[in-house]
This record gives C-alpha cells, sequence and structure tokens, in this order.
C-alpha cells in the first residue's frame, strides 16, 4: 500500500483543489460579480450595503450574508411533493458540474522530487466523451426537480428543461468532432498537449466551432438568453420554484460551477489550457534551473495553474456580458436555433475540416 | 480492487434491476433504470472498454433515458391507487420462474474463457474506431441504414399527424 | 421637465446582415461593454476625486430622497393664510366630490361671520389620491401635497389625520397652487 501512498496524496491535493477553487472561490465570486457586473453595466451601483465593522469591500460580504441568511432559512418541501426526488435533484444537479473537472488539465506535466506531477485529476482516453456523458446527466437534477415539486410551473420548466438540455446536447457533441479530428485525441490532456505551438491553438483553427460550442454551452447551462426552464416572467422560477434554503442555493451554486466547467472546457479545448504563446512550460523551467529542479518546476506549475485561471475567468467575463446583454429567446426560436441551425452548421463544419486535413491545407499537430 | 468494484456495481445493477420493476411510480422505474445504466457503464470500464463505458452513460444514461423521463413528465403519472392484485403478482410470478428455467441451460452450457492477454489499444478510441471501419464495417452500415429509416419515418408520421 | 421623444424604427423585416445574428450579438454586447468600461472608470475617477462621465441612476433611498414632480398627488393637505388660519369655509364640495367618501366636515362661524371648519378630518386610509378633492375646492384651500413619505402606518387609527395634521403654509405649497391655476382656470376649461 506504501507504493500507492504518493499517489493518493497526490490526488488528494488535485481534488482539494478543484473543490476549493470551485465551491470555495468560483461560487461566491460568481454570485458577487454578477450583481456588481451588471449593475456596472447598466449604470447602476449594485449591492453594497452589507458590511463588518462598516467595511464593504465593494459589496462583496453580500455573498457571505446571503449564505448565512439561506443556510439558517427553513428547508420547505411543499406538500404533495415527492420527498425523495425533491431532495436529491439538487445534488443529481451539482454534482455533475463538479465531476467534469476531474478530466479537465489545470497545468502541464512537472517533476517534483522524482515524482511525476500531471495536473488533471484523471487522464482519461475519453475525457471529451466523459465531460459530454456526465453533463448530459445534469439534465436529471433539473427535470426530476421540477417534477417533484408538484407544481405547474415547476413541471413546465422541467419539461422546457428536459427539450431544451437533450436538443443541445446532441450538437454540443457535434461542434466538436472537428477539433478532435485535428488533434486526433479524445484525450483533453493530450488535446492540452498539442497546444504547446501558439499556432496550433483551437482558436486559430477552429473559431467557428467555437462560437458553436459556446452557444450550445450556455444553452446546456440554462443561463439567459436560454433560460426558458426558468423565465421569470412565465414560469416564476421555473423548475426551482418549489426550492428554498439550502437546495437553492446547491442549485444556483451548481450553475455558477457549470459557468466554470464551461469556461475550463473552452480554455483547454481552443486556448491552449496553461500554456502561455510562444514560451513553454520547458522554457520556463529552464530559465530557473539555478534554483534547484524542484522549485523550477513548482513556479512553473504554479505559473501555469495562474494562466490557466486567467483565461478562465477572461472566458467567464464573456459570458457574464452575454447574459446581461441578450434578451431571452422564445422557447420556438430556441428550438430553431438548436435543431435547424447550430446542428446543420456543425455537420458543414466537420465536413470542411475533414476536407482541409485531407488535402493538407490543415496539418494536424 | 476490481473484484471488490465488480462485485459492488454486479449488485448495485441486479438491486436497481429489482427497484426498477417493483417501483409504484413510473419516474422511480426510470430514475432506477439510470442507475442500472451507470452500473453496466462502470461493468464495461472494468473491463478495460473505457469508449463504451462512456458511450454507455451518453447515450442511455443521457439521452434515452432523458426522453423517457420527457415523456413520464408530458403524460404526468402519478401514483395508481391500490395495491397490486393478486393475479398481477401471479403473473409476475409466473415469468420469474419461466426465465429462470429458461436460464439454467444457458448457464450450464457457459464455458468461461480463459484469461488471454488483451490487445494494444483494446478498448480505446482508436481501436474501436478501428475495429468498426474494417472488420465489422457491413453491420455498422447496415445499423445507420436502419437507423437513417427510423428518421425517416418518424418525420413521415409526424408529417402525415400535421395535415 | 421637458422630455424628449426619441422614435426608434421597429421594423420587423430583418436585413441579411442581421439575421446571420452574431454581428448583432458583439454589437450589443460592445454596447454592454462599453457602459460597462465608462462606469468602472468613473468609478476609479470618483476615487481620486474626479468627475464621472456617465451618471449613477442609483439613488441611495432612505439617506437620498427623490424629488416628485410638481404634478405629482401625494397627501392632501388644507392651506393655511398669513395667520395659520385655515383657508377653508367648510362649503363641503371636497366632501361631496370625494369618490372614496374619506373627507368629513363640521362647520361653525366665527365671530365676524366667517365659516370655518370646526373639525375637518381627512381619512388617509381611504383616500385614493385622485385629487377631486382639490379640484372641488373654490378657495383653493385643499391641495394635493408632494408628501409621499410616511404615509404608510401600522395603525389604521394614526392614518385619520385632523386639521392640526393637515395644515401646512401657503408658502410651502406656491408652486403647485400655480399649477392649479394654470391647470384647472387659466384654461377656461371650468
Amino acid at each position: 500500500m506504501s507504493a500507492y501512498l504518493p499517489d493518493l496524496i497526490e490526488t488528494m491535493v488535485k481534488i482539494a483543489i478543484v473543490l476549493g477553487m470551485n465551491i470555495g472561490f468560483f461560487a461566491p465570486m460568481l454570485a458577487w460579480v454578477e450583481r456588481k457586473q451588471s449593475a456596472v453595466m447598466q449604470d447602476r451601483i449594485g449591492a453594497n450595503r452589507a458590511d463588518i465593522f462598516g467595511f464593504t469591500v465593494i459589496g462583496l460580504f453580500h455573498s457571505l450574508a446571503d449564505a448565512i441568511k439561506l443556510i439558517f432559512k427553513e428547508d420547505f418541501i411543499p406538500r404533495g411533493a415527492d420527498k425523495l426526488l425533491h431532495t436529491i435533484a439538487p445534488l443529481i444537479a451539482m454534482i455533475p458540474a463538479l465531476v467534469t473537472f476531474a478530466v479537465i488539465p489545470f497545468g502541464g506535466h512537472y517533476v517534483l522530487w522524482g515524482h511525476d506531477v500531471n495536473l488533471v485529476i484523471a487522464d482519461l482516453d475519453v475525457g471529451i466523451l466523459f465531460v459530454l456523458a456526465i453533463s448530459s446527466i445534469a439534465t436529471y437534477g433539473v427535470v426530476l426537480a421540477g417534477w417533484a415539486s408538484n407544481n405547474n410551473w415547476s413541471l413546465l420548466g422541467g419539461l422546457r428543461a428536459a427539450a431544451q438540455m437533450f436538443s443541445y446536447e446532441v450538437t454540443m457533441g457535434l461542434t466538436i468532432i472537428g477539433l478532435v479530428m485535428y488533434y486526433q485525441s479524445l484525450s483533453l490532456v493530450e488535446i492540452v498537449a498539442k497546444q504547446e505551438n501558439f499556432f496550433h491553438w483551437g482558436i486559430i483553427w477552429h473559431w467557428p466551432a467555437f462560437i458553436l460550442f459556446l452557444a450550445c454551452a450556455v444553452a446546456e447551462n440554462k443561463r439567459v438568453p436560454f433560460d426558458i426552464p426558468e423565465a421569470e416572467s412565465e414560469l416564476v422560477a421555473g423548475y426551482f420554484t418549489e426550492y428554498s434554503g439550502m437546495k437553492f442555493v446547491i442549485f444556483w451554486t451548481a450553475e455558477f460551477i457549470e459557468v466554470v466547467t464551461i469556461s475550463a472546457l473552452c480554455v483547454v479545448m481552443f486556448f491552449g489550457g496553461h500554456q502561455i504563446p510562444f514560451i513553454s512550460v520547458q522554457d520556463i523551467v529552464n530559465y530557473l534551473m539555478d534554483f534547484g529542479p524542484n522549485v523550477a518546476n513548482l513556479v512553473a506549475a504554479v505559473i501555469g495553474f495562474t494562466v490557466f485561471i486567467v483565461k478562465v475567468v477572461v472566458l467567464i467575463f464573456i459570458q457574464m456580458t452575454i447574459r446581461w446583454t441578450l434578451p431571452r429567446f422564445r422557447y420556438d426560436q430556441i428550438m430553431k436555433l438548436g435543431w435547424k441551425m447550430i446542428l446543420p452548421l456543425s455537420l458543414v463544419w466537420i465536413l470542411i475540416v475533414g476536407v482541409l486535413i485531407l488535402a493538407g491545407i490543415m496539418p494536424t499537430p | 480492487m476490481e473484484t471488490l468494484l465488480f462485485y459492488l456495481f454486479a449488485t448495485l445493477s441486479v438491486a436497481f434491476g429489482l427497484m426498477m420493476i417493483m417501483a409504484r411510480q413510473a419516474i422511480y422505474s426510470a430514475v432506477c433504470l439510470i442507475g442500472v445504466m451507470f452500473c453496466l457503464a462502470g461493468l464495461f470500464a472494468l473491463l478495460s472498454a473505457h469508449l463504451i463505458a462512456a458511450l454507455q452513460i451518453l447515450v442511455y444514461a443521457g439521452a434515452v433515458m432523458v426522453l423517457f423521463v420527457f415523456v413520464i413528465m408530458l403524460l404526468n403519472l402519478r401514483e395508481k391507487a391500490g395495491l397490486r392484485s393478486v393475479g398481477d403478482m401471479a403473473t409476475q410470478l409466473f415469468f420469474v420462474v419461466v426465465l429462470g428455467v429458461l436460464f439454467v441451460p444457458l448457464i450450464a452450457s457457459y464455458d468461461a474463457p480463459s484469461a488471454t492477454k488483451l490487445a494494444e489499444g483494446f478498448g480505446s478510441t482508436a481501436g474501436v474506431g478501428t475495429l468498426l471501419y474494417t472488420d465489422y464495417i457491413l453491420p455498422f452500415e447496415i445499423v445507420s441504414v436502419l437507423l437513417l429509416a427510423a428518421l425517416v419515418g418518424a418525420v413521415a408520421l409526424a408529417k402525415t399527424r400535421m395535415r | 421637465m421637458a422630455t424628449t421623444v426619441k422614435k426608434v424604427n421597429r421594423s420587423v423585416d430583418l436585413t441579411l446582415w442581421e439575421k446571420m445574428y452574431i454581428p448583432e450579438i458583439l454589437r450589443g454586447m460592445s454596447i454592454t461593454l462599453k457602459h460597462f468600461a465608462v462606469n468602472l472608470l468613473g468609478n476609479a475617477l470618483e476615487v481620486f476625486g474626479g468627475r464621472r462621465e456617465r451618471k449613477i441612476q442609483t439613488l441611495y433611498y432612505p439617506e437620498e430622497l427623490p424629488n416628485v414632480p410638481i404634478a405629482y398627488r401625494g397627501r392632501p393637505v388644507l392651506v393655511a393664510d398669513e395667520n395659520g388660519l385655515e383657508k377653508c369655509v367648510a362649503c363641503g364640495l371636497c366632501e361631496v366630490a370625494c369618490p372614496a367618501n374619506c373627507i368629513s366636515i363640521i362647520g361653525a362661524e366665527r365671530g365676524d361671520g366667517e365659516r370655518y371648519p370646526v373639525s375637518y378630518i381627512l381619512d388617509g386610509s381611504r383616500c385614493i389620491f385622485c385629487g377631486l378633492c382639490e379640484e372641488a375646492c373654490p378657495k383653493e384651500a385643499i391641495v394635493m401635497s408632494g408628501e409621499w413619505q410616511d404615509i404608510c402606518e401600522y395603525d389604521r387609527a394614526k392614518m385619520i389625520y385632523t386639521k392640526e395634521d393637515l395644515l401646512r403654509s401657503e408658502k410651502s405649497l406656491k408652486k403647485r397652487i400655480k399649477v392649479l391655476r394654470e391647470k384647472y382656470f387659466n384654461k377656461g376649461r371650468y
């Protein structure tokens, strides 16, 4: 068993990093960013009243205040609701968002104290398929929440969510086939490794796939402009009309973590993951070799992780801007966009990529 | 470790299967079926067929079952009142016994294959893809034509309904 | 408060450029991002004592109060003359005009023969702020003021205003009375 110990510790540390990053940092920060960014965009001030000893930290304590309020709120289950499903539905929504991070590399490969460290929890051969498979499970959280609430608004929200997420799942898978053909791998770690050269970044050749993928991913996450499952002007709050307290928080956290997941996926597939343009990991390690190989590798790992986070934050900002810019689509418009526009476009893109690769115009890395 | 996981997944899948049949509400049956799919995916992963495992979740648990749940919600099936009738129970028992008897010769004739070393790249995406497009190209194409026929049929049905 | 009307061309026929959708999304995002950048710069400037370019529309409510327009119909109040006595002559026209029946007056005569309300009770919990009382009043003695604060109470008994609660000096209501004259008398409608 002692041979497994370093691996075990390594995996535990990586899981701790991912969970801490998502639940501890991104979820409360995004709640704050969503409020404050929208306020600044709309010539308002935004939340700024919650304070500790007079310090408001530009409204940051509102996340804390919200958390405290929601933890102590009554956990209400309506009469006639299905208690079991009503309780596990938020968890089914939340867990896939976190599990997806298992295959997303947030750094490269480093050698620390003679131990190979790959900054990814699980390097799966079928990484992209795993992401798609797990994210399709998140649908059940929403659908079961809608069904279990015994409320017509919730049921309608759940139905819409099922139809919408099912439609966009298919399309989301097809949008990245071209990318898979280009990198000739389904493993996200390998895809990142192949983007070491800046001109092999996904965005250079595959920007149409990026636009289509981002649209599908936002639709999969049910955020504005694709938020018909919760459409507050039509369905009160859609599938989580009957949720309060901690379960409501879990739904919100799941949504924010999915924002992070989408950004991380885009970074890994289109923006080179942890790579800095024109500077390879080896360059950084070689430059710092004077401080010893361990320090050099550690610094390189920290730099890689920071670069990854910076890219993720930029993409989150873009998603938030989209969320506060566009109005909501109508139901038929969403279906039309998914099936009649994005799906054919992604198929055409697969054809184009195939032809370009065969013709030798788009050399695979 | 792998044996332990195998027994875990096997027991869970049988348990979920039983719960699926016994559940009083259609939605619980659907949820249990998703559980079965997950356990099967786990078993596939244990057999180092990672691609099949991922596809199992993606296609069956993710796509097919969503449609099941969608239909259950659309019809809004709630709990049926009253207890199960004796006749129902008798029918179920009858089929369990008959199927069990049918399985006996199958299990008796089963000859466990001796362990062989797996070929390089077995179960990987490239491996499955190569097999699919060389040795099994004909069944693959037949299945795709079948699916196309089903698709065309569905569109034709929906179109006549609209008129 | 002069307002300008901007005519928006609401043609539903989209051009090909608009149908492509993505350029239009980018245009929308550039607008919101411009607001974001300008306001962020404004916030930074304000910290260093500068002036922001775009005005923030938010009002810090309990500390800052909105200026209601002069045509706003707040709590109806009684107008007092220079001596602090009410202008009301207890004719009862407002009592009749009130659709909610919230006014009740008991009139009497002063020593010099002038009529005045001994008691003038206005039930604020029934008032619908329609302004018919000020329209009916021949003496400009009751007008709708701009008072909108403290109109709500937890106790209905507190919402029954007496004459003493409602008396306001004529000076504080000058603007409203001017508006009334323009509205009802100068235009010759009544």
